[in-house]
This record gives structure tokens, C-alpha cells and sequence, in this order.
């Protein structure tokens, strides 16, 4: 009888935590973060500390790393990568950029890239709203840019993915494990 | 039998502690920017690096239709989203949620960090007002039983300070009380019969906003 119970008690919560979890959903193992350039526009706003109008932001999963191998292991060298984890990274432009010398119109755009051991391919795509890049479309492909990988001395946990300022143009740069590459984006 | 209740409680009561654990470090923030809702995590677990490490108020998305990415993955053609929302995922902790994180008749930033934003990808009606397709921040004032939510179009702005110049829109909504008690913030959306509903949830309260489309 007692088992009886026990095993009921623990059906029930088994399956209203399964409820719970398809109607309500639960926290992401790889959660979600946002990056602006310049770097943390929503809160220098809320100090009146802006010197200049948001020009990009990248919304992006952060898995971690786990003491796993990361490029070259999970991240498999010459294949697609979706830059992140579940919806697929997307990258939004408020005004025109150049990247690669290509003029890319302000909107929302889907980040791709194809990992090498010395370096990355870039892939600025127009599919937006998707999950990862499991159904990735070449033909929807607005530009692609080759950049090297940089050494990191210290390892990155979560997948980062910020904006840093290079004299005439912004770097989306890439950080995971002990590799840190960049793309080039000029306003 | 009181033995079982009692050892079913302390079992919960442990599943809940466990799963509750915080594992994550917050993103430095200005202490001018600081309020109760979110925690400051001791004796981070990350290693240091100069790129910042997972924030404590994890962010999440939900869209309308409800996992929307995912049905655009199994089919291409399928129509635009009508909905998504972009928001933080603050956690109780053992707070009592009113009057404890949140104050009624105050504003409420409905999540934690950068404001809370949904966007329409087509034109939307709530409660009978046109809301243009475009993006939003959300926010709101609780009181007992009722919310009421407010879109705002200043967009990219941190979640704590509110230019209600820039209100777009404002809607009284129910609150109601849930069985259960829901650890994070969540903002989720539901079918309706006039369209969706937008669901915000925590702790044993649920508010429902229903757009029309």
C-alpha cells in the first residue's frame, strides 16, 4: 500500500512537472542573451550616457562548454554551425553596414559560420525566425566573409558573442573555449 | 500514511532546492541599476575572462505560433510569426513575489535586465486598440486582482526606467492564482479564440493579455 502511494505520489509529480514544462516552459540550458553595439546601449540610455545611436545587435544561445572539446570536437571543422544554440543567432542592423564590401541593407538578419581550424567563414543570412541552422538555405545568403582565429590565453565558458570598436569599424567578435575570431563591420 | 506525506513533502522539498541551486554569475551592472529582482550571485563558478559570463536572469524568447522556429524548420513556406517576446527570467528564491520582488501600484519591468519587448510582425488589436506591427517594451502595474500592461515604444531601453511619454498602449487585464508555483518568470504565448493570448506567469499568479490578429 505504501509503495502504492509512493509510486503514485511520484507519477504525479513526474507528470505535472512534464506539464508544467510543455505549457510553461523551463529555463534553457543554453540561455538567451543580447549584445548591442555600442555595448550595453539599453543601459547607458537608462544613464543618459549615450554618445551615439544603437547600430547593431546580435540575440544569440550560450552553450557551455562543460569540459567538453569544442572546435574541432562538438563543433566540427568544415561543417555549418549555428553560432549558438536552439532559434538560430540572429544579428539586427539599424542602419546600412558594410561587411565583406558589401552594403547590407538595416534589418534582421540569420549568423551562420563554417568553423577551420585556422580560420572561419562568416555567413550573413536572410532566413530569420528559424531554429538553428538544420535547414539552412544557401540561395537566402547575403554575404560571406573568411576571418582568422585568434588565441585566447583564457578560456571562455559560454559561447560570447559582443561587439568590439577597431578604429573605423565594429568587430562581432566570437568567443568560446580558447578561440576568438572576428567580423569586421563598418557603419 | 502521515510518514508518506511527510517524506513526499521533504522529497519535493529537496527536488525543488536541487533544481533551484543558482549556478550562474551575474553580468556586472551598475548599481544604479539594481533592484531586488535580480541577485548577486557569490563566488562565481566561471573561470574569468574578459567576455561576460551567463547572466544570473537568464533571457528567453517565446513566439507566436508557439515554437514557431521550429515549425519554420520542418516546413520553409510557411507564413510570417505574428508575435515574439524577448525577456528576462528572474527567480523567486524564496522571495514572496508581491510585496516582497515587486510592489503593487509600482511599475513592473515584467523581467530583469534590458526591458522586456515583444513585436508584432503584422498589425494586432488589443482590447480594441490598432497596435501597429513594430517592436515594443512591455511593462506593468500590478495591483491585487488585476494587471494593468502597458507597450511602450522605447525600444532598447533598460527595463527599470520607464518613459511613460512613449506609451503606446494600456490595457487592464485579470490576474488569476495557479495551482502551482512557477520558480521563473515566464512569458509564454497561448491560442485563443480571437487570436493569442500572452501569458505572464510567476509564482502562483498568471495574467493573460489577448491580442486579436
Amino acid at each position: 500500500m505504501k509503495k502504492n502511494i509512493y509510486l503514485l505520489a511520484a507519477s504525479l509529480f513526474i507528470s505535472s512537472a512534464l506539464i508544467a514544462q510543455t505549457s510553461l516552459p523551463s529555463i534553457d540550458k543554453s540561455p538567451l542573451d543580447v549584445s548591442y553595439y555600442p555595448l550595453r546601449y539599453p543601459n547607458l540610455k537608462a544613464q543618459d550616457k549615450i554618445t551615439e545611436p544603437p547600430a547593431a545587435r546580435v540575440i544569440y544561445s550560450r552553450p557551455k562548454k562543460e569540459d567538453r572539446n569544442i572546435f574541432g570536437g562538438l563543433v566540427e571543422y568544415g561543417k555549418l554551425w549555428r553560432l549558438g544554440a536552439n532559434e538560430a543567432t540572429e544579428i539586427e542592423f539599424y542602419k546600412p553596414v558594410l561587411i565583406g564590401g558589401k552594403k547590407i541593407a538595416k534589418g534582421r538578419y540569420t549568423l551562420y559560420a563554417i568553423v577551420n581550424d585556422k580560420s572561419w567563414t562568416f555567413i550573413v543570412n536572410k532566413e530569420t525566425d528559424i531554429w538553428g541552422s538544420f535547414k539552412y538555405n544557401e540561395a537566402k545568403d547575403v554575404v560571406r566573409v573568411e576571418s582568422p582565429v585568434q588565441t585566447l590565453n583564457e578560456p571562455v565558458e559560454s559561447l560570447a558573442i559582443t561587439f568590439e570598436k577597431d578604429s573605423n569599424v565594429i568587430n562581432l567578435v566570437v568567443a568560446w573555449e580558447n578561440t576568438k575570431v572576428a567580423l569586421p563591420i563598418s557603419l | 500514511m502521515k510518514k508518506v506525506k511527510i517524506s513526499l513533502a521533504l522529497f519535493l522539498f529537496l527536488v525543488i532546492g536541487i533544481t533551484c541551486k543558482p549556478k550562474q554569475k551575474e553580468e556586472p551592472v551598475d548599481t544604479a541599476l539594481k533592484k531586488p529582482d535580480t541577485l548577486i550571485m557569490q563566488s562565481p563558478e566561471i573561470p574569468a575572462n574578459t567576455y561576460s559570463s551567463v547572466d544570473i536572469s537568464p533571457m528567453d524568447m517565446s513566439y507566436y505560433p508557439v515554437d514557431y522556429p521550429k515549425i519554420k524548420m520542418a516546413n520553409a513556406a510557411v507564413p510570417p510569426p505574428v508575435a515574439r517576446v524577448i525577456y528576462s527570467r528572474p527567480q523567486l528564491q524564496r522571495r514572496p513575489l508581491f510585496n516582497g520582488i515587486i510592489k503593487y501600484n509600482e511599475h513592473w519591468r515584467l523581467g530583469a535586465n534590458e526591458a522586456s519587448e515583444i513585436n508584432f510582425y503584422k498589425d494586432v488589436i488589443i482590447q480594441r486598440k490598432k497596435i501597429k506591427a513594430g517592436r515594443y517594451i512591455i511593462y506593468g502595474i500590478p495591483q491585487e486582482d488585476s494587471w494593468t500592461i502597458i507597450l511602450n515604444s522605447n525600444i532598447d531601453s533598460w527595463g527599470l526606467k520607464q518613459d511613460t511619454t512613449k506609451d503606446v498602449g494600456r490595457f487592464n487585464i485579470p490576474v488569476s492564482t495557479n495551482g502551482t508555483s512557477l520558480e521563473y518568470f515566464t512569458m509564454v504565448f497561448e491560442k485563443s479564440e480571437t487570436g493569442a493570448n500572452l501569458v505572464i506567469a510567476w509564482a502562483d499568479v498568471v495574467a493573460k493579455l489577448p491580442i486579436a490578429f
